[in-house]
């Protein structure tokens, strides 16, 4: 028994140690030497890191074509297991001499708080979290109006269903992915009302597992495609490859979420199920961020929304699978542009 | 035995395989074609200037707190034997209930602070006794009812935080209970850094840190030096010795789950009373688990536990400068794993050996002299 | 010795070493074909080492073993047994729900085209049973079989692989007396077919009705040998002990009129609702009398033992101390007013192993000194006691922060004897006492009990040594099947009586009860 109780408890130990962190924390872009005045660009990811196809990769494809364009280097850095160290990376990467230095996801927040007032001459950003009343004047807040994007997802969806039923897979039940989900169920109301839209979410606000976990992603989708949904949206980071697996199992069609998956996925089998994806273009963004820094136009403690209209965010076309739609998808596109539509951010 | 080769009988094994672990390690890393050489440089290296040299300091020793904590509270029910694997939970529970509790009340300062951690222990207890009505009651395993506690623990955290516990406002981004005012906070232990002349960098150390020196001499002064603290121990050695011995094992069960899930209750509060004040949604998480190995690797005693977790959160660090230096930050992963396999392995050894050695020793000795009258003549020995 | 004829096994000047210690030194053995030759020895002696060393499991660091006059050099086992030399361990190495013939022939079975070849094994088996009379049958379930057929299932196992030379490690230990008559006649059928059989056993008796030979082992050195038709069991224990010794028998009556532990209708049931483990058991102790339990092991002594110390809860009856009903107190209630407790198990039951002396002096007295009455232990004084206890009970140990484990059996059961003699107890629950330890310490704690007697404790004595339960007891009951079925009056009763009633006739009867 108690060499029993030693064994298990060495392998949950071993079990908590180990991360699915991808390979190499490091990476650097960009051809130049480093030289005075060079542009040091630093990025915290999010957890899960690099490699992520979506979210973080966005983020390194952005600050990458910045430094490519204008010179310089990139540092990027991981956050441990249980991310409590994301106050380490920000102040690493300001000790380094980073600036900008770039915090992905909200979760920066509090650490961005916390390390910015230390560095006042270093110029920070945060993805996805507002700055405009945290009275930190050397922080931009790089926001998306990522309802906007879904309500064209929700068309598509709509408009291509064969069976007038579709399906919303979010990773973790938190605001952010809420407002996913209210801006695809509006625009599936909108493009054909009436129609079902099934609503599953992998984990509760807290457990943020419903990131980085596939096989949930697979069952839930699963069971929607059962269910007669043809189509299923994700929001839901890593745990989309689950529900991208479940649409090629049921000869279903899916769509990708914040960068191109059709292109990102490497997986043939896969790709074809990816009828487009709702981009959320963090590459953009932050691209724009550094080339502003760079050229002296960020004044901070304000927010940059992309939406729609600044073709932040917008759905992918590769594949060709909604061209024939896409004039329908430019009308409502001119709707939520001009104001007459007013896409909801809570469901 | 003088009791500096007792120590050194103590410190021995960890000590071997700490060094085994590294070479180990470093092998890997020669497989992988990186420089164990630079990796050891870069993880020694606390920055430049006195500032991040105190920064880096600080940020292990505000890591090594709640290991620390979790590994006393998993050492516990070791040292009885039993398997508290749901610290994870009750830590969880422990920390939204008294964040929220903590929130909702103002109190003058020490009482306020003093409310928090009360809550927090009782609410760890509770949750860590039903561990124990359950193994008492029902006979169920503590490994398995405590592995479904953590789940149902991670849910219902979940469930008030979004909902009777929400704090935050609606379509904010993290979701947090309420802030806890000022009087319920605990400050930084920063101005030691004055008091002893470094540099006072503006990274907090958490003045959590003097409870948990408390509470870790309190546990084992318990274990060690009162008859509650034998009773356990000795259940933990033999439970049918001890039984024998009049412990009454089913008490001994709930008092021990009691207490484990007490100090649970408390791995949360440095973070919630020194940096979030809040408990949310991106709230810690994990720190159960490596609780496990850090009481592992600390033998199960208190002073073992507080070096193992600094030893933890020191490799934690390096994971970022690492990163910074284009080395796989994975290897620190590696070393935690070879330490901890290592660590176990050598305990074994080491007890084995000192279980040998006494065995020679006691077979050397000499055999006492006979002053009783009630010793039979068998006694004088003529060989 | 005629030098002519080569001896079945002889050992020249073995010197096995572990670490720091010196297990055997200069061993001398000669035992020839054809004989009994018993080894004696206290516990710790040696005996193991050296029959290690002769199966082969370890190599000795200096000395020739010679078989059939030949040099050898056993590397393992299966060099022993390819020599013909086997082994039949004190513990039995059965698969319970294998058949006789399973058991006799794993590890070496005949096949033909893969399969077990039952017909020629079932057939090889026959004959070795015929031939030494082991009366075995070879489609017998193990599980169905009592003690004394399972150790001839494993004198065939040995036979089977074609040894010539049998070990046999303290094989009467598990046995009643009628039990032990069998094996010697089975013995007396190997000597008779020419077999060589090597009897290892403290147990001086037997050892002189069955040997021709005897060598005895002191400290790991080989201190004589002697003819067992010349030399009586007080000899031989005295060059084992190299000393002279008491016997068990007691005194004059010493039993008082106020009885101290008064049991009434006691039923413990089984696990699980099974069959009363103990069923209306009903008895009385009284200051100053030892009241002995026979039976063979299994019976529900252990049981009686912990519903006295309350460790199992009775379904019926009532357990009284002193006038008091204790029947519904914690065990450690009544080891407060009282209850002293020598477990049979002392491992189980009486030793944190890994933990220190003085803990162990504690164990049990937590709640009292020298471990102090309050919340705290007074390790000093824990401490202190622990030394005054290896002082008068001779516990060899270095000192009280040695861990238990350390210690020898003898050592440790006269530690566990001191600790609970010290603490003065109204009656004293006493399960094998002096089991597992060397002639030295049985005497030793012989003589402890019979002080305790005499200045009025009460003794419960629960032992499988028939000659220690008559020899100690004032009051002599058997148990069977959970139930006392007879009391029998030590003075007069024999060892065979008594195990008549242990094995459920009043006769001797060749039936194994277990």
């Amino acid at each position: 028994m108690k060499a029993a109780a030693l064994l298990l408890a060495g392998s949950l130990a071993l079990a908590a140690c180990a991360s699915d962190e991808p390979e190499a924390g490091g990476g650097s872009a960009g051809t130049s030497a480093e030289g005075g005045g060079e542009l040091q660009v630093g990025i915290a990811y999010d957890t899960g890191g690099r490699g992520d196809k979506s979210f973080n990769d966005s983020a390194y494809a952005g600050a990458s074509a910045a430094v490519e364009e204008l010179g310089g280097t990139v540092t990027d850095l991981t956050p441990n297991a249980d991310a409590s160290n994301r106050v380490d990376l920000l102040t690493q990467l300001a000790d380094d001499g980073s600036n900008p230095v770039i915090g992905v996801g909200f979760a920066f927040a509090d650490a961005i708080a916390e390390v910015a007032p230390q560095y006042p001459e270093t110029t920070f950003a945060i993805v996805d979290s507002s700055v405009a009343d945290a009275g930190l004047d050397n922080v931009t807040g790089l926001l998306f109006a990522a309802n906007e994007g879904s309500f064209l997802g929700g068309v598509a969806a709509a408009l291509k269903s064969q069976t007038n039923h579709i399906g919303f897979v979010g990773g973790v039940e938190s605001p952010l992915i809420q407002e996913f989900e209210a801006g695809y169920v509006a625009g599936a109301q909108a493009a054909k009302p009436g129609i079902q839209v099934d609503v599953q979410y992998i984990s509760p606000a807290g457990d943020f597992s419903g990131f980085s976990d596939p096989a949930k992603g697979y069952t839930l989708a699963q069971g929607m495609y059962q269910g007669g949904a043809d189509i299923v949206y994700h929001a839901a980071g890593a745990s989309g490859q689950g529900v991208f697996r479940a649409a090629a199992e049921a000869g279903g069609q899916a769509i990708g979420v914040d960068s191109d998956q059709y292109e990102t996925i490497g997986d043939p089998a896969l790709q074809a199920v990816i009828m487009t994806s709702v981009l959320k273009r963090v590459d953009n963004a932050i691209q724009q961020f550094i080339t502003d820094y760079s050229e002296g136009n960020v004044t901070g403690g304000e927010d940059r929304v992309a939406d729609l209209e600044s073709e932040g965010v917008g759905l992918s076309t590769s594949g060709g699978k909604i061209d024939d739609i896409s004039a329908q998808l430019d009308t409502f596109e001119q709707q939520i542009v001009g104001g007459e539509i007013e896409v909801p951010t809570t469901p | 035995m003088s009791v500096l080769s007792r120590w050194g009988a103590v410190l021995l094994a960890p000590a071997m395989a700490l060094l085994i672990a590294l070479a180990i390690s470093g092998l890997v890393m020669g497989a992988l074609g990186v420089n164990p050489f630079r990796v050891l440089t870069v993880m020694v290296d606390f920055g430049d200037t006195p500032s991040q040299q105190v920064t880096q300091i600080v940020a292990v020793l505000n890591r090594a707190l709640p290991l620390f904590l979790a590994g006393l509270a998993v050492a516990i029910g070791f040292r009885m034997g039993l398997f508290n694997i749901g610290v994870e939970g009750q830590y969880r529970m422990a920390t939204i209930i008294a964040a929220t509790v903590g929130a909702a009340v103002v109190l003058p300062g020490p009482l306020h602070v003093a409310l928090i951690i009360a809550v927090a222990m009782v609410v760890g207890a509770l949750w860590a006794g039903i561990v124990a009505v359950l193994k008492v009651t029902r006979g169920v395993s503590e490994v398995i009812s405590s592995i479904m506690l953590n789940t149902i623990a991670l849910g219902l955290a979940s469930y008030l935080l979004t909902g009777p516990f929400r704090g935050s406002p609606e379509g904010a981004s993290i979701v947090a209970t309420a802030e806890i005012p000022e009087s319920g906070r605990i400050g930084g232990l920063n101005g030691v850094f004055d008091v002893l002349g470094l540099a006072n960098p503006p990274r907090q150390l958490y003045g959590f840190l003097l409870v948990a020196v408390v509470v870790g001499v309190l546990v084992w002064v318990l274990l060690q030096r009162t008859r509650f603290g034998f009773d356990l121990r000795a259940t933990g050695l033999s439970p049918s010795a001890a039984s024998a011995s009049g412990v009454d094992a089913r008490g001994m069960v709930v008092k021990t789950m009691l207490l484990s899930g007490a100090v649970a209750g408390l791995i949360g509060l440095p973070d919630l009373l020194g940096r979030t004040y809040e408990y949310n949604s991106d709230f810690t998480s994990g720190l159960g688990f490596l609780g496990i190995a850090v009481a592992l690797l600390g033998r199960n005693s208190p002073a073992g536990i507080a070096l193992a977790a600094v030893l933890y959160a020191f490799l934690d660090r390096a994971s970022v400068p690492l990163q910074a230096a284009q080395l796989p930050s994975s290897v620190v992963t590696i070393i935690q794993g070879t330490i901890v396999l290592a660590v176990v392995v050598a305990n074994e050894i080491a007890r084995r050996l000192s279980r040998r050695a006494a065995e020679r020793a006691s077979r050397q000795a000499p055999s006492a002299p006979a002053p009783q009258a009630q010793q039979p003549a068998a006694q004088e020995v003529t060989s | 010795m005629d030098e002519s004829t080569p001896l079945a096994v002889e050992l020249r000047g073995i010197t096995k070493r572990f670490p720091g210690v010196v297990a055997n030194k200069d061993i001398e053995l000669r035992v020839a074909r054809g004989e009994v030759h018993a080894i004696v020895g206290e516990n710790g002696a040696g005996k193991s080492t050296l029959m290690k060393t002769l199966y082969g499991m370890h190599r000795p660091d200096e000395g020739q073993v010679l078989v059939d006059g030949r040099e050898v050099h056993f590397r393992s086992p299966n060099d022993a047994i390819a020599a013909g030399i086997g082994m039949v361990h004190q513990h039995f190495m059965l698969a319970d729900n294998f058949t006789v013939l399973e058991n006799v022939v794993l590890g070496s079975e005949p096949t033909r085209g893969g399969r077990l070849d039952r017909a020629t094994a079932g057939r090889r088996i026959r004959e070795i049973s015929d031939s030494y009379s082991l009366g075995l049958d070879p489609d017998a379930l193990v599980e169905d079989l009592g003690v004394g057929d399972r150790q001839r299932v494993e004198i065939a196992k040995v036979l089977y692989r074609g040894a010539t030379t049998l070990i046999l490690d303290e094989p009467t230990a598990v046995l009643v007396p009628q039990e032990v008559d069998e094996l010697f006649g089975n013995l007396a059928e190997l000597k008779r077919e020419g077999l060589t059989v090597i009897f290892i056993s403290h147990k001086l008796d037997e050892v002189r009705k069955v040997a021709d030979s005897i060598t005895v082992i002191r400290r790991g050195t080989t201190v004589g040998t002697a003819d067992p038709r010349t030399t009586t069991a007080r000899q031989l224990a005295e060059m084992m002990v190299g000393a002279e010794l008491p016997t068990p028998a007691t005194r004059e009556s010493t039993v008082r009129e106020v009885p101290v532990l008064e049991v009434r209708g006691l039923t413990v049931p089984g696990a699980g609702g099974g069959r009363a483990v103990v069923e209306d058991v009903t008895l009385t102790v009284r200051e100053g009398e030892v009241v002995g339990i026979a039976g063979v092991e299994g019976n529900g002594q252990a049981e009686l033992i912990d519903a006295l110390l309350g460790l199992r809860l009775p379904s019926a009856g009532t357990v009284s101390l002193g006038g008091q009903d204790v029947t519904g107190w914690s065990t450690r209630r009544r080891r407060e007013s009282g209850i002293g407790f020598i477990p049979e198990d002392r491992h189980r039951q009486g030793m944190l192993l890994e933990a220190p002396l003085w803990e162990n002096r504690i164990l049990g007295h937590q709640t009292r000194p020298p471990a102090g009455n309050g919340r705290f232990i007074d390790r000093k004084a824990a401490r202190e006691d622990t030394g005054r206890i290896m002082r008068d009970y001779d516990v060899r140990a270095p000192d009280p922060d040695t861990l238990a484990v350390a210690l020898s059996g003898g050592n440790q059961q006269k530690l566990i004897v001191g600790r609970e003699m010290s603490a003065h107890p109204r009656v004293l629950l006493a399960a094998h006492p002096t089991r597992g330890v060397d002639v030295g310490a049985q005497a030793v704690i012989w003589e402890l009990l019979k002080d305790a007697r005499a200045e009025g404790m009460a003794i419960v004595l629960v032992s499988a040594d028939l000659e220690e339960l008559i020899g100690l007891s004032d009051t002599l009951h058997v148990m069977l099947r959970g139930q006392l079925v007879a009391t029998v009056d030590p003075r007069s009763v024999t060892p065979e009586e008594l195990g008549g009633h242990m094995t459920g006739g009043h006769h001797p009867s060749p039936a194994g009860a277990a």
